[in-house]
This record gives structure tokens, C-alpha cells and sequence, in this order.
């Protein structure tokens, strides 16, 4: 399936700013990185799981923001790339 | 399943935080791990046992390509998945003359099915001379055959000119798609047979003793016409891969970087593109085609069912 994962995380104080490398460095393990603090790609229900169960672990759930869009298949569903510069998803490089 | 990712550029592949970065001068992109089922590196790239640690730890098989895109080895990971029975039972089937004739046999039928419908050759003389084939070298003519007669039909579907094959260097543009697109298919066989109990050195067809993962070579096989030479066709038919895709020099042609980039694009298309499977009554890729003729060949060697090849056009 594809996923869209945003998070905002509050780095007001030093905490935060830890929070925040450390969602990005889990997250980018799973899917590619496409802007600031969006991923997108695709992946497995199990792997799903396994990149959720960890995020959780790192996150603040009363001061952080992280949602997760997915689809379970891309029928009905548009992407379109105004910018120049190369498909940050493609898996030929 | 992950994704199989292809790297055309020269670079440099290193571990960064937990996951796989490519870097050179111009670009820097991170490849999520958990994404990746295997890499196809087609250019000079240079890595770090760290690196490959990692790939090892994922499972993650890494093939090398040279310079002028000849296939060099693959980075096989420590096997997780072994069985002894099996090994036990793939060597029985060799060393039984009649056993191994019925394998080899299978292999050189489906590469024939496949690609007498698929180029609309005369298959009935070549399925009685297998038929008749006493020992190996009278299959591998018979395959031998196969293929001569499909180039020349080659030479008319392209336009382009072939003459005859020619390897180590091949000698124009259609050799040089050939053998580029036969280690692909060569290559991604390998690819699947990691993820099976099977043992890669082990075959049927070509002798064991050459050096390298023989078993492959069998199943690529059937997979050949399917998965290469009809992308060879259509890449040249749709104008996708042109005169200027291949450069001479030292005498020889081969595929340029931005044409290995094509085909390499061209091919992941194809593998991840499904047909519907009549006895599985569900869509499957390209690539999961593969590992069931894998899986089929174990069930014949735990004589459970006998091993029919791939027919392309019953699916």
C-alpha cells in the first residue's frame, strides 16, 4: 500500500529537537523522504505496523502532530509534480 | 514486498543513519532500506563493508555491473533460508541421468513455448527434436537452434542488423541488447532463488561446474523470451532506444549509460506489471511469476508434482 506520513513536532525546547531527529531518521528507513517533513511511499501492512510501533515510542503524543494517509491501492488517485527535478520516489537513480 | 532499486549513476553507497545514502557530486538520496528487495548497480560505485553489512543484514542482494554493463557477481548474503533435504534431493536429480534429462528437457520446452507464441515461430520441430534428445548436448542444440531461428526474426521485427551472435565484446547494438538484457533476467533469477530454499549452484541444463550460479541460467530460460527479448523488440519499435544509446569504441558497442538507464526502467515496468493467473484465479507480477516456477521446480524435486514449464500464453 501507499502512505503519506506528516509530523509537526514541537522543538520549543531541546527535547523536541531530538523528538524530531529521531522521527526522521526512523521514518526514512521505511519510505523516501519528499519535502521537510513528509514521506511517501510504499509499503507493507506488517512494515506498517513496525514503523508505527517505533514512531510511537519517540513522539510526544500531547505536544507532537503525526498523521499517516493511506491507500490501499492507487486506483482514484492523482500525483502531480508541478517542480522540476527528479521523482523523489523513483527507484531508479 | 520492497521495490528493486537500479543505480545508473557513479557514486558512492554508504550506511547513514540505519539506511542506504548514494552520493556523488550531483545528487545525495537516501534509499529507505526497508524498501529494498535487491539493487542493480550499473556504473562504478563504491562502497564500504558497513554498507554491506547492512544489505547482508536485510537481506538485501546487491548485483555489479561493470563499466560496459557485463554482468561482474552479486553480493550474495549469508543464506537464511537453507534446507539440506532439499540440497539432497536437487543433487539426486542431477547425478540420476534420466531425472536430469527430464529437467533440462522442461527448461529448454519452456523457453521454446514461450517463444515460438510470443514470435509466432514454428514450434512442432523443435519440440520433436527435444522429444528425441538422448543427452544434454542434443537439448542445448535444440535450444541452440531455437535461438538462431528467432534472430533472424529478430533482424525483421527490428529493422536493425544482428549477423550473428557475437559475445566478450558483443559486435553491434542488437548483441549488445541481448547479452545486456540476458543478464537482467539472469540476475533477477538469482534475485528470487535467495528468497527459496533452493540451492543456485546446483542445475540441470548447464553443467554445474562453471563457476557461477548455473541454476540460474536454466530457469532464465524460460524467463528470457519474456522478460528480454520482447522488450528488446518493444523498446526498439517505440523509438525508445535509438542508434545514439550506444556508443563505440575500442571496436565494440555497448549501451550507454542513459540507454541502460531505459532498458533498466523498461524492465522494472515490466516486473511489476501483473497478468491474472488462471489456476491461481489472481493477478501476479512478473517478478512473483519467477519465484513460482521456483517453487514449482522444489515441488518437483520433493516429488509432489511434476515440473511443467511456464506457458506464457495458457496463464
Amino acid at each position: 500500500m501507499w502512505i503519506i506520513l506528516v509530523y509537526d513536532i514541537s522543538t520549543e525546547n531541546r527535547e523536541g529537537q531530538k523528538r524530531l531527529n529521531k522521527v526522521r531518521k526512523i521514518a526514512k528507513r521505511y519510505i523516501n523522504h519528499v519535502q521537510k517533513s513528509v514521506f511517501e511511499g510504499n509499503i507493507t501492512k506488517s512494515k506498517l505496523e513496525r514503523l508505527k510501533s517505533e514512531l510511537l515510542q519517540v513522539i510526544n503524543k500531547k505536544e507532537d502532530s503525526l498523521i499517516i494517509y493511506i491507500f490501499d491501492d492507487l486506483v482514484d488517485y492523482k500525483r502531480e509534480i508541478l517542480t522540476e527535478g527528479e521523482d523523489p520516489t523513483s527507484n531508479i537513480l | 514486498m520492497g521495490r528493486v532499486y537500479y543505480i545508473t549513476h557513479s557514486g558512492e553507497l554508504r550506511r547513514e543513519e540505519n539506511t542506504i545514502i548514494f552520493e556523488n557530486s550531483s545528487i545525495k538520496k537516501s534509499i529507505p532500506i526497508e524498501d529494498i528487495d535487491e539493487l542493480f548497480l550499473f556504473s562504478e560505485v563504491s562502497t564500504n563493508s558497513k554498507a554491506l553489512a547492512l544489505l547482508s543484514k536485510k537481506g538485501v542482494i546487491a548485483h555489479f555491473f561493470n563499466h560496459y554493463g557485463y554482468y561482474i557477481g552479486s553480493f550474495y548474503p549469508r543464506e537464511t533460508n537453507l534446507s539440506g533435504f532439499l540440497l539432497i534431493k536437487q543433487v539426486e536429480h542431477y547425478t540420476n541421468t534420466q531425472k536430469r534429462l527430464y529437467l533440462a528437457k522442461a527448461f529448454v520446452e519452456g523457453a521454446i513455448v514461450n517463444l515460438s507464441t510470443l514470435f509466432g515461430l514454428r514450434k512442432e520441430d523443435y519440440l520433436f527434436a527435444l522429444r528425441e534428445a538422448k543427452n544434454i548436448p542434443e537439448v542445448m542444440k535444440v535450444e541452440a537452434d531455437l535461438r538462431k531461428d528467432f534472430y533472424r526474426r529478430l533482424e525483421q521485427e527490428t529493422g536493425w542488423e544482428f549477423e550473428k551472435r557475437t559475445k566478450r565484446p558483443p559486435q553491434n547494438p542488437l548483441n549488445a541488447l541481448i547479452s545486456f538484457g540476458n543478464s537482467l533476467v539472469y540476475a533477477k533469477v538469482l534475485g528470487e532463488v535467495y528468497h527459496t530454499q533452493l540451492n543456485p549452484t546446483v542445475s540441470y541444463l548447464h553443467e554445474p561446474s562453471t563457476k557461477r550460479f548455473s541454476l540460474c541460467l536454466d530457469i532464465a530460460e524460460v524467463f528470457k523470451p519474456i522478460l528480454s527479448d520482447v522488450l528488446i523488440v518493444k523498446l526498439i519499435r517505440d523509438g525508445v532506444l535509438q542508434e545514439y544509446h550506444f556508443s563505440e569504441e575500442l571496436n565494440f558497442t555497448y549501451l550507454s549509460p542513459e540507454g541502460r538507464r531505459l532498458f533498466a526502467k523498461a524492465f522494472d515496468e515490466l516486473l511489476e506489471s501483473t497478468v491474472r493467473h488462471r489456476r491461481l484465479k489472481r493477478k501476479i507480477s512478473h517478478r512473483q511469476l519467477i519465484r513460482l516456477e521456483l517453487y514449482k521446480l522444489i515441488k518437483h524435486l520433493l516429488a509432489e508434482e511434476n515440473y511443467r514449464p511456464l506457458n506464457y500464453a495458457s496463464l
